[in-house]
């Protein structure tokens, strides 16, 4: 295989795990907006919040990464039902200005949280999978690999969820017209709640796997949901396989321009796609026009 | 319409007074930090009314009123170094604010709903990243001023700045302008069907709320003498712009005084207290009102004291109990 053919097949390895991180966040963004109609400005700090509890099982207790996993998903899942229950649920007949502050208040909140507990200082750990895997004449490191497995993982389960159950039906019904699903029998409230449950679960394995990779500070969400947002609004507001495809393309282009030019070339270059998507096709690849448009 | 224009003369007159006493305070003595203070509720007030000017009239809510300022800043003390005379340096810092404004507003106030937020939050990234990039700013390092002002220039046109932008506040509520805005943050469809060109509105809305913007960091600008892109640009500027309009009474011309004032003392009892907590109790507090009193600390106030006299006149004339 010739050398830049390798170097073509690395960038995309390294693409798909930047991908599948962000298809993660934008998930449970997507999630929001698409049954709430909540731009979730709080979702980066959810994914600090679950960095942090991995970071604190593994460097802290000692304990492997993958207990962090669920153990942020659990914590992250029972705070967002939390929140969606005392907080927001209370500004959802307000107007839209309200729930976009409020969600905004969680997140200066949060990193004020964070910066308190924590500090400015990186952490890491060195508990868990290490090493590299040689695939042939990429190298793929053992924990970027995990981190893929586990994005796709999620990634398929939140899929099949929204495409076949009973459950993924109410979603798109309240998704549709909220008034009609609560009149045929759907219970909003739950159906609600359950949804930021899940998105804020989602955020946290996100940030749990993003402390596998890289390094937990008290801004990592924020950098990672800026991203998040640049791919709900490329992908469509609220439209979840549209998210997921630009997720990949997202990452794609971070791995190659950081390493064509570097790393804040590449989010320079992802904000502007931004702008041409708001200019070109402000309803998104796969959204319908809806309010943005 | 006599009562109304009559109260509003006295609004003007009395925030021109409170402007010309703050500025006066140094004659009569008053000590560095009591100037410092004073300096600090300026720009704060300032800084919030140029956001309650687009985001509290519209409800198009802007995260970039730091980095339209930071831009300001940039503009101008760059300008001063060049030997730019400084009337003319302080005029480039509000051009360059509306240049960016323009970037933001044609993008995305075409567009309705969440588009413009998410334009202005990207911006603001995008500034930072692009400002440490850029040989003419001085990158990372910073950009000091090369001229020293007397620090008593800087503080009266902050003060200058703070009335002027008040007095716009209280001009544009009681104009048929401001009926237009607050017709399309109620409803954009009827609005636009009223025949309310609600394009050019916002965008010129938003080119004036930037231009006080970018005055305002300009004169921040001379007053720090200067710049370091991680704080010029950093999110709590553009925090502190609109949490001090929301808490004091958004889309109200004198909620974002008691905002700005409530601002600077919170933050001076949390220096002394708790210096690290300044951001989570920043957070709590917006949250808070925002949750419990949505109109703004001072419009609720204001509405339990009339409740209050409308209950107490209607129990001493049980008669209006019943109309």
């Amino acid at each position: 295989m010739t050398a830049s053919a390798t170097l073509a097949l690395q960038l995309v390895a390294n693409g798909l795990v930047v991908g599948g991180l962000l298809g993660l966040v934008a998930l449970g963004l997507a999630l929001i907006f698409g049954v709430m109609r909540v731009v979730n400005f709080a979702h980066g700090e959810f994914i600090t919040l679950g960095a942090y509890i991995t970071w604190l099982i593994a460097g802290g207790v000692g304990l492997s990464p993958f207990i962090g996993i669920p153990a942020a998903f659990l914590t992250g899942a029972v705070l967002g039902w939390i929140i969606q229950a005392l907080l927001i649920s209370r500004v959802m007949e307000r107007p839209p200005l309200d729930a976009l502050m409020v969600t905004y208040s969680l997140s200066i909140l949060g990193l004020g949280l964070f910066s308190f507990f924590f500090g400015g200082d990186f952490r890491s750990y060195s508990e868990g999978p290490s090493g590299d895997l040689h695939l042939g004449a990429i190298t793929v490191g053992v924990r970027s690999l995990s981190v893929l497995l586990v994005c796709l993982f999620l990634a398929a389960a939140a899929i099949l969820l929204l495409r076949s159950a009973r459950l993924g039906l109410a979603f798109r019904a309240l998704a549709q017209n909220r008034d009609a699903a609560a009149s045929s029998g759907i219970n909003i409230r739950f159906i609600e709640r359950l949804a930021f449950g899940l998105a804020v679960g989602l955020a946290a394995v996100a940030g749990s796997l993003i402390s596998l990779v890289g390094t937990t500070t008290p801004t990592v969400g924020n950098d990672w949901v800026l991203e998040g947002f640049v791919v709900v609004v490329v992908g469509g507001m609220g439209s979840i396989p549209g998210a997921l495809v630009a997720a990949l393309l997202i990452g794609l282009v971070q791995s190659v321009f950081g390493y064509v030019f570097d790393d804040s070339w590449a989010k320079i270059i992802t904000y502007l796609i931004l702008y041409m998507t708001l200019l070109i096709r402000p309803q998104g690849l796969l959204g319908r026009a809806t309010e943005m448009g | 319409m006599a009562a109304v224009s009559r109260s509003s003369a006295a609004a003007l007159i009395v925030t021109v007074a409170v402007g010309v006493a703050a500025a006066a305070l140094p004659l009569f003595g008053a000590s560095r930090y009591q100037q410092m203070l004073v300096y600090y509720v300026a720009y704060n007030l300032a800084l919030g009314q140029s956001w309650n000017l687009m985001s509290g009239m519209t409800g198009y809510v802007s995260f970039a009123h730091g980095a339209l300022a930071g831009i300001g800043a940039y503009a101008t003390i760059i300008g001063m170094n060049a030997g730019v005379p400084l009337w003319l340096a302080v005029l480039a810092g509000a051009a360059a604010a509306i240049l960016a404004s323009l970037v933001i507003g044609i993008t995305s106030l075409r567009l309705r709903g969440i588009a413009f937020t998410f334009a202005t939050l990207f911006f603001q990234a995008l500034t930072l990243l692009a400002v440490r990039k850029l040989p003419a700013t001085g990158g990372p390092g910073g950009l000091p001023l090369q001229e020293i002002l007397p620090i008593w220039l800087p503080q009266i046109m902050m003060i200058v700045l703070a009335v002027l932008a008040t007095i716009a506040m209280v001009i544009i509520r009681r104009s048929r302008t401001g009926v237009r805005l607050l017709a399309i943050k109620g409803d954009e469809t009827a609005a636009l069907s009223l025949g309310i060109a609600s394009a050019r509105l916002k965008i010129m809305l938003f080119c004036a709320s930037a231009a006080i913007a970018g005055l305002v960091g300009a004169v921040h600008g001379l007053f720090t003498a200067s710049l370091y892109p991680d704080v010029v640009f950093s999110f709590d500027t553009s925090i502190t712009a609109l949490a001090v309009p929301l808490v004091g009474g958004v889309a109200t011309a004198f909620g974002p005084v008691a905002g700005a004032v409530l601002f600077v003392g919170v933050g001076e009892i949390l220096q002394i207290f708790a210096p690290g907590l300044h951001l989570v109790v920043v957070g709590a507090l917006l949250l808070a009102v925002i949750l419990f009193m949505p109109s703004g600390l001072v419009p609720f106030i204001l509405s339990r004291f009339r409740d209050r006299r409308r209950f107490e006149a209607s129990a001493a004339n049980p008669r209006e109990l019943v109309q």
